[in-house]
């Protein structure tokens, strides 16, 4: 996150949330984006920078077009802890299992 | 260019020395036993037991001393003593995600293969819940923050 600023916050917005909401099934255009809003293409580059600033989405430039997608940092830092998670947890619970299958 | 946000799954595989029923039932109606609380758990050595409601639609939670419960799951399938679904819902920013379990008998014991899959739907369910969790969200990620 490059802001202290809460991402769900950026997302209090409704037509913030509709841009968010439109790069779920994948990568889209500025112009893609404000072809299926109610509002200018200078309105959603700007709400698009500040889902940017939260670390909600990330961008690239093709060619002369800016292409935005989901940015999956931060459930991939979670996804990765989740993972250590589990291997801490599957030892205990083997460890646990062949107690006490001798104990039998 | 056009795929949707993929994020890889965790996959994990154990073999344990006991009959696939053992396994089955020390994972489940036993968790108590081998669940890290400490640092894994909402209440951490306050947890006094981990209850798996035993059936589709069940609950999973921690009990502590003073009788509070605290949700982390629910049973999405239930087929002892094979294999179970859960939705993980332990703390906001997982919801969406889901743990598969499968319990199968080998020559020498039980594999016990584990998957946590589900991680795009974690960002939009979060999002969706928003409201409800608006609270809970900067407490969770403090946790989170420390944690990490």
């Amino acid at each position: 996150m490059k802001t202290n600023r809460h991402p769900l916050d950026a997302l209090g917005d409704p037509t913030r949330r509709q841009v968010f909401e439109l790069l779920r099934p994948g990568p889209r255009s500025v112009g893609e984006l404000a072809a299926g809003l109610p509002v200018s293409r200078p309105a959603v580059s700007q709400h698009l920078r500040v889902l940017e600033d939260v670390g909600l989405v990330t961008h690239h430039r093709n060619g002369t077009r800016n292409v935005y997608e989901l940015d999956s940092g931060g459930v991939t830092v979670l996804r990765d802890w989740v993972d250590g998670f589990w291997n801490e947890a599957l030892a205990r619970f083997k460890a646990a299992a062949e107690k006490k299958g001798e104990s039998r | 260019m056009n795929e949707a946000l993929v994020i890889e799954v965790v996959r994990k595989s154990v073999t344990v020395d006991c009959a696939v029923e053992e396994a089955f039932r020390i994972f489940t109606a036993d968790a108590t036993s081998w669940w890290p609380v400490e640092g894994h758990s909402l209440r951490g050595s306050e947890v006094r037991e981990i209850v798996f409601e035993p059936q589709v639609g069940g609950e999973i939670y921690e009990l502590v001393d003073s009788g509070e419960r605290g949700h982390w799951a629910t049973v999405l399938e239930w087929e002892p003593p094979n294999r179970l679904v859960l939705a993980w819902e332990v703390t906001p920013e997982v919801v969406g995600t889901e743990v598969e379990v499968r319990f199968q008998a080998e020559d020498d014991g039980t594999r016990v293969d584990l998957e946590h899959r589900g991680w795009e739907n974690a960002v939009a369910a979060a999002v969706e819940k928003r409201d409800s969790y608006d609270t809970g969200w900067g407490h969770v990620l403090g946790k989170y923050v420390q944690r990490v």
